[in-house]
């Protein structure tokens, strides 16, 4: 009886995720394709230093959770430094970081859009997706 | 760990293991650091150069671990290699380990010679250490933390970039601590 009540349940509960997600939009599940994409990237290029939670470590590497670079610094911006790093110091919640950052060259658009996408709205609140002519154009115009 | 020699002593075959041998750097103060800093001591190595954008931020990580739960431990150090000795000078070592709040000589990073620095790491620590320009950064190297014990043997090597590796290297240390 137990068993059986405990299936009904998990069927019910599937039965209204699967209602939930047909419901999301397209343009919400391309976005959150751009987010899990992103994410991959970020383990894969940004983790090492920044840290899975975005702490950042000590005074060698800024974090990115929690900081005033989401407001300071828009998208267009973020993409140049993912991209090209980051010679000179910078600014994160009031306090400079002094260690050069290295480029990722070898990223595309694509992989710089969805990073950008996956930060902001990981720590930027900010659920809006960054597009691929969005990223070329910012990449293209880069100081 | 690493190569064994047997000598005959009276008539009986004795193992001789292989030790880390002589050698002095200057660490992020300026300083000359050698082996006989280590005299008594345990001490964790590893090499890494402070612009590296690959494992080295991790190793770091995994370090600092080390760094501040031996904290208080005097008879266990730590010992940093860079395999990138013409950039990475003193002064850069020093903005490098204070940045990263960690201080001399509990935690030496020390640089060189390049081909001593190598030679040392690949033929006493056993690691990989060497310039590859088709590398990231510009050089190859390992992420491993290499522990050696008060007799200067080689006793472990993990990786450390694995937080589960570098717990089994603290449990390892818990004993050698207990070693005479």
């Amino acid at each position: 009886m137990k068993i059986n009540q405990a299936f009904l349940g998990l069927l019910a509960a599937s039965t209204l995720l699967l209602i939930q997600s047909s419901c999301q939009s397209k343009e919400e599940i391309f976005r959150q394709q751009y987010v899990v994409e992103g994410m991959m990237q970020y383990e894969k290029h940004c983790e090492n230093c920044h840290q899975k939670e975005g702490s950042g470590l000590k005074d060698l590497y800024p974090p990115l959770a929690k900081t005033d670079l989401w407001k300071r610094l828009n998208a267009s911006q973020i993409a140049c430094i993912i991209k090209n790093g980051q010679k000179e110091a910078i600014l994160v919640n009031q306090k400079s970081y002094q260690n050069y950052m290295p480029g990722n060259n070898k990223l595309e658009a694509l992989d710089v859009a969805e990073i950008v996408t996956y930060l902001r709205d990981k720590w930027g609140n900010d659920p809006r997706i960054f597009s691929l002519d969005s990223a070329r154009l910012a990449l293209k115009n880069c100081p | 760990m690493g190569h064994k020699d047997t000598v005959v002593k009276n008539g009986k075959v004795d193992t001789v293991y292989h030790q880390i041998p002589s050698f002095q750097f200057l660490n992020q103060d300026s300083t000359w650091v050698s082996d006989k800093n280590y005299e008594g001591k345990i001490y964790v190595a590893d090499f890494f150069f402070t612009s590296c954008p690959t494992i080295c931020p991790k190793m770091k990580t995994q370090m600092l671990r080390l760094y501040e739960r031996y904290a208080h431990e005097n008879q266990l150090a730590l010992l940093s290699f860079s395999i990138d000795p013409d950039f990475d000078r003193p002064h850069v070592l020093k903005a490098y380990a204070s940045r990263l709040q960690v201080q001399s000589p509990k935690w030496n990073m020390v640089t060189g010679e390049k081909a001593k620095i190598y030679e040392l790491g690949q033929k006493s620590f056993m690691v990989t250490a060497q310039e590859d320009k088709n590398e990231a950064g510009g050089f190859v190297h390992s992420g491993a933390f290499i522990l050696v014990d008060k007799q200067r043997h080689v006793r472990g090597i993990y990786d450390g970039t694995q937080e589960q590796e570098v717990n089994h290297l603290m449990e390892d240390i818990e004993l050698l601590l207990k070693e005479k």
